[in-house]
C-alpha cells in the first residue's frame, strides 16, 4: 500500500481536475459578450499596482458609470506590480461578470497575451496609461501618454531652464519597464540636440517604488554631485516629488522639471523652486477609455483601426499657466471623446 | 511499526487534513460563487499557478530534505529562465534545447551553492542569502545588457503550446480535452513522479533523507554527505529553473522579475504538506496539497475582491500556522523516538509515525 500512495495521489489529482473542468458553466466562454446596451456593460479599470498616478481613475470610473449609464465601473489595484497577479485579478473580474477592461499592464512585454485571452473570449480591452512593448497592441486600443514625447518635452524644458548648457540628471522608474526605456530615449534625444553643451549623467532608475526610496536616492545624488548638477528632469512621480522638496531645501541652483501634478510640485512651481512639470491625463484616460470600452463591449461600435495607439496628451505646466493648465487638460479630454466618436469608433 | 490500521494512520497525516480542507473550501466557494468553476478564467489560471508553484515547492523541499534551506529559490528561477530566454532570443535555439540550457544553468548555480556550503560548512541560510543578492544584481544587469526593454520576447515553436494551451487543443476522434486543464500539468506530473521515485525507490533519495535526519550518523554510515548536499542543491536549482521557465511560458516572455514571488510560497507548500524544516522527512503530494490550499484560498479571496494587503496578511498567517505545525510534529517525533529507538534513524521509522511512500528508504 505504501508504494502506491504517489501514483494514487497523481491519479486522484488528475481525476479531480478533470471532474472540476467538466463542470465548467456555460457562462465561462462568454464573459458577458452578449451585452446589447451600455447598462449591461461592466467596466473594470485595473492599474499595475498601487500608485498615486491611478487615484484619479477612481473618480473618473464613478463619473463614467453615472454619465454613460454603465452597469458598473470598478477600480482594482490589487495586482501589486506583478503581471501574474494582475492576470489573476483580471480573470477574477471576468468570472464576476466584468466584460470591458482598461488595463495598465505591469509587464509591457507580456500584456499582449492577456489582451489576446480577453479578445478570444469576446471581452473588450484597452491599454490605459501604458501601451504594450513593440509595434503590436492586441488590445482594442491604447490610450496613453506618449512617454518618449513627454520625456523629450520635459528634457527640452529643463535644458531651456539651464540656459542651454550644463550637467543634467535624469530620475526615473523601473528600468525593466519598456516605458522607462522610452523615457530614457526621449531625454537622450533632447540632450543630443545640444551638441555636447549639456552632459547627461547616468540615468537614476528604479526609484519610483515609494516616496522614501525616491527621497533617499535624491539625497544621495545631491550629496555626491549636487555642486556640478545644473538641471534635473524627473520622468517618474515619486522622484519628482522628492526632488522638488530636496532642491528647495538644499538651496542649490538646480533647474528642476518634474512630472505629474502633485500638490507639492504645483506649490513649488508657484514659488519658483521648480521650473516646470509635465502633467499627464489620467482622468481622461479612465473617463474616455471607459466610454469607448462601453461602446465596444455593448457591440454598438467597433474600432476603425483595431489596436490603435492614441495619445492622451501631456501638458507643460509652468508658473505662467499653473492656475489654468487643468482647463487645457479638460479640453483635451473633451476633444479625445469627439475624436473617438468621429474617427476611432465605427458605430452601427 | 505502529499497530494502527493503515487507514487510521492516513487519516492522521497532514495530507488528509489538507485534502479535507481543500474539498470543503472548494465546495463552499462553488456554492457561494458559482463562477469559481469558470474554466477559462478561474480553473485554468488556478491550475497553472498550482503547477508552477508546486515545482517551486519541490525545489525548496529538496534542500529541506537535508535540513537546509534555499533563500535564493526565486533568483535561481530567474537565472535559469534568463538562460533559456537568451538561448531563444540571441541564438534562436529550438524549445527543447533552450529548456535544457535553462535547466543546466539552474543546476549549475544550485551545484555551486551546494559546493560552497559543503566546502565551507557555512549555514545554508547565509550562503543562499548571499547567492540571492548576487543573482539579484546579476540577472537585471544581463537583461539590460542583452535585451531591449529588459525582456527576452522571442518565442520558439511550441512555447505558447506549453505555457498557454489547454487540453482543449488536444483532440481525438472528434472529442477535445477540457479547456480548464493547461497542458503544463503533464510535465509537472512527470516531475512530481520523478521526485517521488527519487525519495521512494533510490539509494540517493534515502541517503538525502538520512543526511537530513542526522548528518553525523549518515557520515558514520558511509554516506558521502558532502556530495549529497551538492546533489540536493543542484536538484533544487534545476527545479527552480524549471519553475521559472514554466512561469515565463505562461506569461509570455522572460523578464528579470520572474521568481519574485517564489520564496515565501516555496516554504508554505512543503511545510503545510508535512515536510520537516529540520530535514529527514519529505512529502511530494503534501507539497502539492499545501500549494493547492494556499492558491485556492487566494483565488477565492480574489473572487470576492479582497485587497492585496489582506492576501499578504493571510499568507503570513498560513506560514505561521504551518511553522507551528512543523514544530508540533517535530516534538511528537522526538517523543516517539526516545525509548528503544536507535539514534540517527530516519524519522519515518519512528514508532509514533509510520512512514509512507515518499519518505521511506526501501
Amino acid at each position: 500500500m505504501r508504494r502506491t500512495t504517489l501514483p494514487l495521489a497523481v491519479t486522484a489529482i488528475t481525476a479531480a481536475a478533470l471532474l472540476l473542468s467538466g463542470c465548467t458553466p456555460q457562462a465561462s466562454s462568454g464573459g458577458g459578450a452578449e451585452a446589447t446596451g451600455l447598462d449591461t456593460v461592466k467596466v473594470a479599470l485595473v492599474p499595475g499596482g498601487p500608485h498615486p498616478y491611478f487615484q484619479p481613475w477612481i473618480a473618473a470610473a464613478d463619473q463614467a458609470k453615472t454619465d454613460f449609464g454603465l452597469g458598473d465601473a470598478t477600480f482594482n489595484e490589487t495586482a501589486g506590480w506583478d503581471q501574474t497577479k494582475e492576470n489573476d485579478v483580471i480573470n477574477s473580474l471576468v468570472a464576476n461578470g466584468y466584460n470591458a477592461f482598461g488595463v495598465f499592464g505591469v509587464s509591457p512585454t507580456d500584456i499582449n497575451s492577456t489582451f489576446q485571452n480577453l479578445k478570444q473570449n469576446g471581452i473588450a480591452s484597452a491599454a490605459l496609461g501604458s501601451c504594450p512593448a513593440g509595434d503590436v497592441n492586441d488590445a482594442d486600443f491604447c490610450l496613453s501618454t506618449d512617454t518618449e514625447a513627454a520625456a523629450y518635452k520635459a528634457a527640452q524644458a529643463t535644458i531651456q531652464a539651464m540656459g542651454g548648457k550644463g550637467v543634467l540628471a535624469h530620475l526615473t522608474g523601473v528600468n525593466v519597464d519598456s516605458n522607462t526605456q522610452r523615457r530614457i530615449a526621449g531625454v537622450k534625444k533632447a540632450v543630443e540636440e545640444t551638441n555636447g553643451a549639456v552632459t547627461l549623467l547616468p540615468d537614476v532608475t528604479d526609484i519610483d517604488t515609494d516616496i522614501t526610496t525616491a527621497q533617499k536616492a535624491v539625497a544621495d545624488l545631491l550629496a555626491s554631485k549636487g555642486s556640478e548638477i545644473t538641471g534635473i528632469v524627473s520622468t517618474a512621480y515619486n522622484p519628482a516629488v522628492a526632488a522638488a522638496t530636496a532642491v528647495k531645501e538644499s538651496g542649490l541652483p538646480i533647474s528642476l522639471v518634474a512630472i505629474d501634478d502633485d500638490e507639492t510640485i504645483l506649490a513649488a512651481i508657484e514659488d519658483g523652486s521648480v521650473y516646470a512639470t509635465i502633467a499627464q491625463n489620467p482622468t481622461g484616460q479612465a473617463y474616455v477609455g471607459s466610454y469607448a470600452l462601453a461602446k465596444l463591449a455593448s457591440k454598438e461600435c467597433t474600432m476603425a483601426d483595431p489596436g490603435a495607439i492614441i495619445d492622451s496628451g501631456s501638458f507643460v505646466v509652468t508658473k505662467e499657466n499653473v492656475a489654468t493648465y487643468d482647463d487645457e487638460r479638460t479640453a483635451a479630454s473633451e476633444q479625445l471623446m469627439k475624436d473617438f466618436d468621429a474617427d476611432h469608433l465605427v458605430c452601427s | 511499526m505502529s499497530d494502527r490500521p493503515a487507514v487510521v494512520r492516513w487519516l492522521a497525516t497532514p495530507r488528509f487534513v489538507l485534502i479535507a480542507i481543500i474539498v470543503v473550501l472548494v465546495a463552499v466557494l462553488t456554492a457561494v460563487k458559482p463562477s469559481f468553476l469558470n474554466g477559462a478564467f478561474v480553473l485554468a489560471p488556478l491550475i497553472t499557478s498550482i503547477t508552477v508553484f508546486t515545482v517551486v515547492g519541490l525545489a525548496q523541499m529538496m534542500v529541506l530534505s537535508i535540513g537546509h534551506m534555499n533563500i535564493a529559490v526565486g533568483q535561481m528561477a530567474a537565472f535559469g529562465a534568463m538562460a533559456s530566454g537568451i538561448s531563444f532570443d540571441l541564438f534562436a535555439l529550438p524549445l527543447a534545447a533552450g529548456l535544457l540550457l535553462g535547466l543546466v544553468a539552474g543546476a549549475a548555480i544550485g551545484a555551486l551553492t551546494g559546493w560552497i556550503i559543503a566546502r565551507t560548512g557555512v549555514n545554508s541560510f547565509i550562503v543562499t542569502l548571499a547567492m540571492s543578492f548576487a543573482l539579484l544584481g546579476l540577472v537585471p544587469t544581463v537583461y539590460s545588457a542583452l535585451s531591449t526593454g529588459s525582456a527576452f520576447v522571442v518565442k520558439p515553436e511550441g512555447f505558447d503550446l506549453l505555457g498557454r494551451s489547454s487540453f482543449s487543443s488536444v483532440c481525438l476522434a472528434g472529442w477535445c480535452g477540457p479547456a480548464a486543464i493547461p497542458l503544463m500539468v503533464v510535465p509537472v506530473l512527470v516531475v512530481m513522479a520523478l521526485v517521488g521515485l527519487l525519495y521512494q525507490r533510490t539509494r540517493w533519495g534515502r541517503e538525502l533523507l538520512l543526511t537530513g535526519s542526522n548528518v553525523t550518523a549518515a557520515e558514520l554510515s558511509g554516506i558521502p554527505t558532502a556530495r549529497r548536499i551538492v546533489m540536493a542543491h543542484t536538484l533544487s536549482g534545476t527545479l527552480a529553473a524549471l519553475a521559472g521557465i514554466l512561469l515565463a511560458t505562461s506569461i509570455g516572455s522572460f523578464t528579470p522579475s520572474i521568481g519574485d514571488e517564489f520564496m515565501l510560497q516555496s516554504f508554505v507548500g512543503p511545510i503545510l504538506g508535512g515536510t520537516l524544516l529540520a530535514g529527514g522527512y519529505v512529502s511530494v503530494v503534501g507539497t502539492f496539497l499545501g500549494i493547492t490550499l494556499t492558491l485556492v484560498i487566494r483565488k477565492g479571496l480574489e473572487l470576492f475582491g479582497v485587497g492585496i494587503e489582506t492576501l499578504n496578511v493571510l499568507l503570513g498567517v498560513i506560514l505561521l500556522v504551518a511553522l507551528s505545525a512543523d514544530r508540533v510534529r517535530e516534538i511528537r517525533l522526538r517523543r516517539g523516538r526516545a525509548p528503544g529507538s536507535a539514534p540517527g534513524r530516519p524519522s519515518g521509522s519512528t514508532p509514533d509515525r509510520t512512514p509512507d511512500a515518499e519518505e521511506v528508504p526501501a
